[in-house]
């Protein structure tokens, strides 16, 4: 989630390219992009590029504000520590 | 939330982390060679204009402008495949236009205007391009906009400032600062 919202607003990002970045295997990113798909906090674009099958991943308006969210009361308990 | 102090900050450092990791990564798809190859190809143009004389001058700009056009195409289809932009279409169809006006009106103004030396018809062009760089780098994002008002700047301060060494300014400043910029990006952004 951290680095889809790194993304630019409307930007999405191939899933074999976010794999790589975040060195994690195709089945464990899989899951992990399910339930947050499940939740409305991205969204899954499955596309042809060049007759090749592609998946896009992007932030959704309500994914980019619960992480803004969530990055907030994780500073606040900072502040209060 | 239930969370202790230490593992809060653990969180904040792990998606400190994968955001620079994300924008690093992001970067060296295309916009750090995209900058070095423009700054490498400003050097070496501005560079013959200060020191060569001639048509040479004229002969090299075309070619290192062609090599550098390739170049930037090859780049954007190749970053375009990892990342893109979901309203992709309309914005490219809106970008071309902007270029196609722009390089329209370019040739009439300096038709028009009839610039007296090199140096006048260097900031002509180069003030076109950047209007252009600007135009169409606020579609897609607005910090975009800020090392094309540099460039503006520092090549109006050279023309005004320094006419004698402007082209060695231009090389130096224009050239080795985007390639200083695409250096930054790739290594410390």
């Amino acid at each position: 989630m951290a680095s889809l919202v790194t993304l630019e607003n409307g930007n999405e990002v191939d899933f074999t390219y976010l794999r790589d970045l975040l060195e994690v295997t195709d089945g464990n990113l899989g899951a992990h992009l399910r339930k947050l798909e499940e939740a409305g906090y991205i969204a899954v674009n499955k596309t042809f590029v060049e007759r090749k099958p592609r998946t896009y991943v992007s932030a959704t308006a309500e994914g980019r504000k619960v992480f803004q969210e969530h990055v907030v009361a994780l500073e606040a308990i900072l502040k209060s520590k | 939330m239930n969370v202790s102090p230490t593992e809060a900050e653990e969180a904040l450092a792990a998606i400190q982390t994968i955001a620079q990791k994300t924008r690093h990564t992001i970067a060296s798809g295309g916009t750090h060679i995209s900058l070095i190859v423009t700054g490498i190809i400003w050097l070496a143009g501005f560079m013959s204009a200060q020191f060569l004389s001639g048509e040479i001058v004229i002969y090299l700009w075309i070619g290192l402008s062609l090599l550098g056009s390739i170049l930037a195409t090859g780049l954007n289809i190749r970053l375009s495949k990892r990342v893109h932009n979901l309203s992709a279409s309309a914005t490219a169809k809106r970008i071309g236009l902007i270029w196609l006006l722009l390089a329209v009106y370019c040739v009439a103004a300096i038709a028009v205007a009839s610039p007296l030396d090199g140096k006048q018809l260097t900031v002509f062009i180069v003030l076109f391009v950047m209007l252009g760089y600007l135009s169409t780098g606020l579609l897609l994002s607005f910090s975009s906009v800020w090392p094309g008002l540099t460039i503006i700047a520092l090549m109006l301060i050279g023309y005004f400032l320094f006419p004698g060494i402007f082209y060695l300014w231009m090389a130096i400043l224009g050239g080795g600062g985007m390639i200083a910029l695409g250096l930054y990006i790739r290594y410390r952004w």
